[in-house]
């Protein structure tokens, strides 16, 4: 940890292993490589590094590496997506709580303590299940208002998650001599803001972020599990939760999922907290 | 002046709770359709009146959250309702709620033995080999969700070895053995990534409590390394851990729904699940505002166990 | 003459990303015993890491160690961490600049005083207790009864210091390191613990080290002093003798950056200009020479050894004051 070298070897694999995960979401499609839904029906249950089926193949006959392939696309692209969204809206009420303090930041201090005084996959659960809800409870509900309200729900939970840090961060900030200059200088607040608090929390919420990426990527697992993540179980947690059904028999459609979320959610761990050593040491010099 | 304080926190607090179960009934207010619908889907429309009367959901949005409050300060948590009858939250929670506890209590007991022991030995050779592996081991386990850990338990322990069962809960009176039989995979799974958080907090502050000068001090007295780990270093180091410690507890009583629903532990966590995939909204709404109150409470007990462990903080807290 | 404590070519260095740091070079000081040695210089000298090595109390994979000492008889530099801790308290005892920083704040005065005595001598809880009501009236700590309760937070610095004072002589040590004991204190209390000081030290026959920045604090409360500079030992007398016949520029100056009561209002104190040289590469000639008044091209060029003037008074300058030597002024 004393090392002065910024970028080790783990940092490097990480760095890889989320450029590697995140051209397979973007290019999936592309690849030559057949569809996650095609059945192969003689392979089924076929264990790994068979011919054509390098992670073997699930019980419903999927092929497992097809699975991983397209469960890096849905899983990440919530996953940025929320935490997108979620950290612009969380920094935004953050940030100018912070620096306009009163009563307003105690509005938005005590709603981001009640967000957190719910445990994060309660409150996920909850929305979905309310936001979900048709007007008509027999009628099947879309899937794009699934994945609407999983991605609405997701972000609620991240909202005061990054917003405190934007919040606290800010606060330091809005306290140094030169935003008190440029206030005396009768700069408009949004430009304060803007050009001086900003710059500087924004590091802070990069470092973070990696982090909530994680948070996000298990939480969509979780709620995989129980049912109601990414619909059509096409995302990681969704083939995690198919793989649970057997894997007395078929372990392989278990591990090689976990693998992957693991090693994403290793890898943004990692690089938030190297971003954070980073930023430390910088303010350690200031 | 104390007490002041303390009234001060706890209003603070009163007020998330608050919050907390006024937005769930909120929420209640946001579904299309009657709940009443949902709850009784099969009943004539006579029935759902009456229900809708009985629930308060005909007294507006304020009405009802008082009825709700009122009920709830009672005890009385309101009603599972299934076809051809209903059930009382309260007596479903007389089950679940100790199946949680232990389960919280265990899990936390687990991970603050370990992690004060892995985190005082890693913060004592920091630098060193052993602190090294320490740190690099529990940052991978710290990535992996507690649910993928716990599915690997119950593969490679309850299905291929067969030394543990993988299913159910089993009170006390059933035998010790049997009770800690079905509790030590969930507990691991839900453990496994706390210890990796609770001894990064206490490797921290322990590094930083080292370098001071009443570390020295204590070493110019002629005392033993451990004396001085033990008794010198780790209580003004263990602020953070307990603080964060205990700010899990709430989230482990209901929060701990995948590794509950995994093991078939059916507690407080399984009975969020079931009222959300069951659509029983005031269950719901009952339960997370039980959950909010432990999360409070715990926040309070911590705030004034701090004052114990570190007793500087109970003076500054006066002057603030 | 008996010596409590002999540190002989002491080399200290640490290892940093930016390479080793020297702190301390080639140091070899006696300390006589029953006598009250003073080590002197700027913060970074190197003053406060000699004496914690000379105790042994640099540990850490970082801290670079070389050379000997001997500490009444026992040679510490050889035996090993347990050996060396059981001199510790009735051996060798410190006491820390920061009373504030030095003493656990979580932990009752009571405790910590009792602590030693408890775990060093053995002794029983009551017998402590009791013992530790001495110590604190011995260092002159009004109703010590009520202070065994007391957690540090709740003391004013001079009590806090008169606190470790206690701890550090709770043991009776044969030799007292103070470093920089009055440094974080208010003048009028400082002299108080100078004062305290110099009596237990006769009080309990104990030799003393007494490390400060401070040249006046020197000069009444020691009899041998060492001047040190950049890590090195640069000048070294009987403390009469360093005042009466001072050699080294360096020295010269610490005493001119001194306020004292004579001094005309208005007159500036003089100031050492420029900063110690950089710790992690040493140079050529004389480390003061970037700073010297009086530097010589000698200076700069080669660097000057330890020499002795007479009178144990060493000193390491090749135009040493007081000699009729032609400089620029």
């Amino acid at each position: 940890m004393s090392t002065n070298k910024t970028y080790t070897v783990p940092t490097y694999a990480a760095f890889g292993w989320l450029t590697f995960s995140t051209f397979l979401a973007v290019f999936g499609p592309l690849l030559p490589v057949e569809s996650f839904r095609t059945i192969h029906g003689d392979f089924l249950d076929a264990k790994p590094f068979t011919a054509g089926h390098w992670f073997g193949v699930d019980s419903n006959g999927y092929d497992i590496f097809s699975g991983i392939i397209n469960g890096a696309r849905l899983s990440l692209f919530v996953a940025f997506i929320t935490v997108g969204i979620g950290g612009f809206i969380g920094s935004l009420l953050g940030i100018t709580a912070a620096y306009y303090r009163g009563r307003y930041d105690s509005i938005v201090n005590t709603a981001f303590n009640v967000v957190l005084a719910v445990p994060n996959l309660v409150l996920a659960l909850a929305l979905v299940a309310v936001l979900a809800t048709n007007v008509d409870i027999n009628e099947a509900v879309p899937t794009w208002r699934r994945l609407a309200t999983l991605m609405i729900s997701l972000t609620v939970v991240i909202i005061p998650i990054l917003g405190r840090i934007a919040r606290a961060s800010a606060l330091t900030w809005s306290g140094r001599e030169f935003v008190v200059a440029a206030r005396s200088m009768g700069m408009r607040d949004r430009h304060i803001i803007w050009r001086h608090i900003v710059p500087n929390v924004l590091p802070v919420l990069i470092a973070v972020g990696f982090l909530a990426v994680g948070v996000v990527i298990i939480a969509e697992a979780s709620l995989s599990l129980l049912g109601v993540g990414i619909p059509d179980g096409a995302s990681w947690g969704g083939m995690i939760a198919r793989g649970r059904n057997d894997l007395e028999y078929n372990p392989h459609a278990l591990y090689f999922p976990i693998i992957a979320l693991a090693l994403t959610v290793i890898s943004t761990n990692h690089l938030g907290d190297v971003l954070r050593g980073r930023l430390d040491r910088r303010e350690a010099r200031l | 002046m104390r007490a002041t304080y303390f009234l001060q926190r706890l209003s603070q607090l009163l007020i998330v709770i608050f919050c907390v179960t006024f937005g769930c009934s909120l929420l209640l207010q946001l579904i299309p359709v009657s709940p009443a619908e949902i709850l009784l889907p099969v009943g004539s429309p006579e029935e759902r009146a009456l229900l809708t009367k009985e629930i308060g959901l005909d007294r507006g949005p304020i009405g009802y959250y008082v009825k709700w409050l009122s009920e709830f300060v009672r005890g009385d948590f309101g009603d599972i309702y299934y076809s051809g009858g209903r059930e009382a939250v309260s007596s479903r929670l007389v089950v679940a709620f100790p199946r949680s506890l232990w389960l919280m209590l265990y899990t936390q007991i687990v991970a603050l033995a370990a992690a004060i022991a892995l985190g005082v030995w890693s913060a004592y050779r920091v630098g060193r080999r052993a602190d090294k592996v320490i740190s690099n081991v529990l940052f991978v386990f710290s990535s992996i969700p507690g649910f993928a850990i716990a599915l690997v338990l119950v593969l490679i322990i309850g299905v291929r070895l067969q030394w543990l069962p993988t299913l159910d809960y089993q009170p006390y009176s059933a035998g010790v053995w049997e009770h800690f039989k079905h509790m030590i995979m969930p507990v691991l799974s839900l453990s496994v990534g706390l210890i990796a958080s609770y001894t990064r907090l206490l490797r921290a502050d322990m590094i930083a409590t080292l370098r001071e000068d009443y570390i020295t001090m204590a070493a110019s007295k002629g005392l033993s390394d451990r004396r001085i780990l033990w008794r010198h270093a780790f209580r003004p180091s263990s602020v953070t851990l307990f603080t964060s410690a205990a700010l899990n507890m709430g989230g482990l009583i209901g929060g701990a729904i995948v590794i509950e629903t995994i093991f078939a532990t059916y507690g407080v966590g399984f009975e969020v699940f079931a009222a959300i995939s069951g659509r029983q909204y005031i269950a719901l709404q009952s339960l997370v505002g039980l959950i909010s109150i432990f999360y409070v409470v715990f926040n309070v007990i911590v705030d004034f166990a701090v004052g114990f462990v570190d007793p500087r903080t109970r003076d500054r807290r006066v002057n603030k | 003459m008996n010596t409590i404590l002999s540190i002989a070519a002491m080399n200290i260095k640490f290892v940093t990303p930016r390479g080793l740091l020297e702190a301390v070079h080639e140091v070899s000081l006696d300390i006589p015993v029953g006598s009250s040695v003073g080590i002197v210089g700027e913060s970074g000298s190197g003053k406060t890491v000699l004496s914690r090595a000379a105790m042994g109390l640099l540990s850490g994979s970082t801290v670079r160690r070389e050379g000997k000492v001997v500490f009444d008889g026992k040679e510490l530099t050889t035996m090993t961490r347990e050996q060396v801790r059981n001199e510790f308290g009735t051996g060798m005892a410190m006491i820390f600049q920061d009373p504030m920083t030095a003493l656990n704040p979580v932990r009752r005065v009571g405790t910590q005083i009792a602590e030693s005595l408890r775990i060093r001598l053995g002794m029983s809880k009551k017998a402590a207790v009791v013992r530790t009501i001495e110590l604190l009236s011995l260092v002159q700590i009004p109703d010590p009864q009520a202070m065994l309760r007391k957690f540090p937070y709740q003391l004013s610095g001079g009590m806090r210091q008169r606190v470790m004072i206690a701890i550090a002589i709770s043991c009776s040590p044969k030799l007292l390191f103070a470093d920089e004991p009055t440094t974080a204190l208010d003048v009028t209390v400082q002299s108080q613990i100078l004062q305290l000081l110099s009596d237990l030290r006769r009080e309990l026959k104990m030799s003393m080290v007494l490390v400060t920045h401070d040249l006046g604090v020197v000069a009444g409360n020691t009899d041998y002093v060492a001047v040190m500079y950049a890590g090195e030992i640069v000048e070294q007398a009987p403390t009469s003798e360093l005042f009466a016949n001072m050699k080294m520029p360096y020295t010269e100056a610490l005493l001119k950056s001194i306020p004292t009561i004579h001094m005309q209002s208005g007159k500036r104190l003089a100031v050492i200009e420029g900063r110690l040289p950089d710790p992690t590469s040493r140079l050529q000639g004389c480390s003061f020479a970037p700073r010297c008044p009086y530097v010589q091209p000698k200076c700069t060029a080669e660097h000057p050894p330890l020499v002795n003037a007479g009178n144990d008074h060493l000193y390491r300058c090749w135009f040493p004051l007081g000699q009729t030597i032609a400089r620029k002024q």
